[in-house]
């Protein structure tokens, strides 16, 4: 399959500090890659290199083929659609005007303006100003202009931080028709919720080098031990293994109609995630 | 890379949209109407009186407007916006440019009406005055680009308008102190001394010089625009 980002060896140095020491990965066309690390671990920085908004220190990111210093172009910027921390929304202007804006940049009829406020459940909003919304309604309206002109490669920087859950939930099946529709997603995220249910594949950022990539069910396999938690109907918890031993144990809890219920013990990617960075999720 | 007006036209309208909702920088485009209205009634007829208020016009519109529309896109973070679209920062810059322009265009027109001035050559005066206006768009880019708020824009903006506007009245003194003569050759005395002698009769071939020199102030401060353009946007 065609790799639309190939990073390799990746270095990002501001003043004395290193933000990012030696960064390798691919990312497929058509996969949603989750791009997961503490906070201050480079992420941002990571897409900012990639969108060619900030020059790397070392190392080679190529986009679509050719180093992503060079997307400058109008042709390269239609097929890219970036969602970044702050807003950059027009305060006094409407959604509509500013969507329309856009529109007009990308060359993008106006029709399509319902579309994506539709895709982020803010239809009503079309006629409010910008400074009148929430922060939720903003990082929504955001969101809709990055993929306002239905790119081909979507970067979504933490695209849910300020959401509820229900207007999350309505964002996750927007990104769900644009991968069926073949867009290559990059998401960084803290919830790792949201990565088990978006990305194919998730990579693990800290100190500066990917100390993870995989699937989030190769993960989850890697990391298990192998155990199980049996609750009794006396309500104590029993741990047994999955193996042979445990068959047995397993077999005399079931003969005396003992279980009440079984868990797996594999890790969430949140575990894994504590597991391998060492650090909390900020 | 190439150049798309679509894209330039698409900002002015958004500009436009932006600076009619905005009451600080909405309102220094009225105030040379109000002076104007105000002269008009009290029958001013100077050639220097007039061009007081063009130059206050220069400085308040077509330099100042345009540096705190660029100015206000760098402190709302909207132009990152713009520069990860398809449109290039000389696009960003001609849509913005192009509002000044029509701004401050239709001020002067209205303005010169309020104040019944009647140029003698109309030709030669809508040349000088269109040069002039050039001049200041690139003055408030150079100025939008370096300053990083619409409030710093403003406080930057006061030392030009005192001698954008006021200046040419320093040329009183060039008898006294010969240092002061180089305010002669300010653009805005310039556009004085031209706009008088075209007053008592004079032509195209009369005043070229100082037509000259306009447009030489128009070279040097669009080579800067390009210096400092070359210089800010490298984050
Ligand atoms: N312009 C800059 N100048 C200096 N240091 C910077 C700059 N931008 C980022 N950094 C530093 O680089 C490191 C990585 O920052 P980055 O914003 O990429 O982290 P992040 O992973 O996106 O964090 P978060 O999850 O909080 O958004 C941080 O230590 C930060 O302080
Ligand atoms: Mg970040």
């Amino acid at each position: 399959m065609e790799n639309i980002i190939e990073v390799s060896g990746l270095a990002k140095l501001f003043a004395n500090q290193s933000a990012l020491k030696d960064v390798s990965f691919q990312v497929k066309k058509g996969e949603t890659f989750g791009f997961l690390g503490p906070s201050g671990s480079g992420k941002t920085t990571t897409i900012k290199i990639l969108t060619a908004q900030l020059a790397q220190t070392d190392g080679t990111a190529l986009v679509f083929g050719v180093p992503a210093s060079k997307l400058k172009e109008a042709g390269y910027r239609k097929k890219i659609g970036v969602l970044t921390d702050n807003s950059g929304l027009y305060a006094r202007l409407t959604v509509h005007d500013n969507l329309k804006l856009y529109c007009d940049l990308y060359d993008v009829p106006h029709t399509r303006i319902d579309e994506v406020l539709d895709m982020v459940n803010l239809k009503d909003a079309k006629k409010k100003a910008i400074s009148k919304l929430s922060k939720g309604m903003l990082q929504r309206i955001t969101l809709a202009r990055a993929f306002l002109h239905k790119p081909e490669l979507l970067f979504l920087d933490e695209p849910t931080s300020a959401l509820d859950p229900v207007n999350s939930k309505h964002i996750y099946k927007g990104l769900e028709s644009l991968k069926e529709q073949g867009t290559t997603i990059f998401l960084t995220t803290h919830d790792m919720n949201e990565a088990e249910i978006l990305c194919d594949r998730v990579a693990f950022l800290n100190d500066g080098v990917i100390q993870l990539l995989d699937t989030p069910k190769a993960l989850r396999q890697k990391f298990a031990d192998h155990t199980l938690t049996v609750e009794l109907a006396d309500g104590s918890k029993e741990i047994i293994d999955r193996g042979p031993e445990g068959a047995e144990a397993m077999y005399n809890y079931m003969k005396e109609s003992k279980v009440v219920s079984i868990y797996s013990n594999e890790p969430t990617l949140g575990d894994i995630f504590v597991e391998v960075t060492g650090r909390k999720l900020s | 890379m190439t150049f798309s007006i679509k894209r330039s036209i698409a900002i002015l309208q958004k500009d436009y949209k932006d600076v009619s909702k905005n009451l600080f920088v909405g309102s220094s485009i009225f105030m040379p109407l109000v002076l104007a209205a105000l002269y008009g009634r009290l029958g001013v007829e100077s050639i220097n009186e007039f061009y007081m208020i063009f130059n206050m016009t220069f400085c308040l519109v077509a330099a100042y407007v345009q540096c705190s529309l660029i100015a206000e896109e760098k402190e709302k973070n909207t132009l990152r916006g713009l520069m990860l679209s398809p449109a290039s920062t000389v696009e960003i810059l001609a849509g913005k440019s192009l509002l000044s322009f029509i701004a401050t265009v239709l001020v002067i027109a209205f303005a010169a009406f309020l104040i019944e001035y009647k140029p003698e050559n109309i030709l030669v005066i809508s040349i000088a005055l269109i040069l002039s206006t050039v001049f200041y768009i690139g003055l408030g880019t150079v100025l939008g680009l370096v300053t990083k708020s619409v409030m710093e824009a403003s406080v930057v903006i006061l030392p030009f308008m005192a001698i954008f506007s006021f200046g040419s009245f320093l040329t009183v003194f060039a008898e006294k102190y010969p240092i002061l003569k180089v305010a002669e050759y300010m653009p805005n005395s310039q556009l004085i001394i031209l706009a008088s002698e075209v007053q008592i009769g004079a032509s195209l071939a009369d005043i070229w010089f100082n037509l000259l020199v306009i447009l030489a102030w128009v070279a040097v401060i669009y080579i800067l625009v390009v210096i400092v353009y070359r210089k800010r946007m490298m984050d």
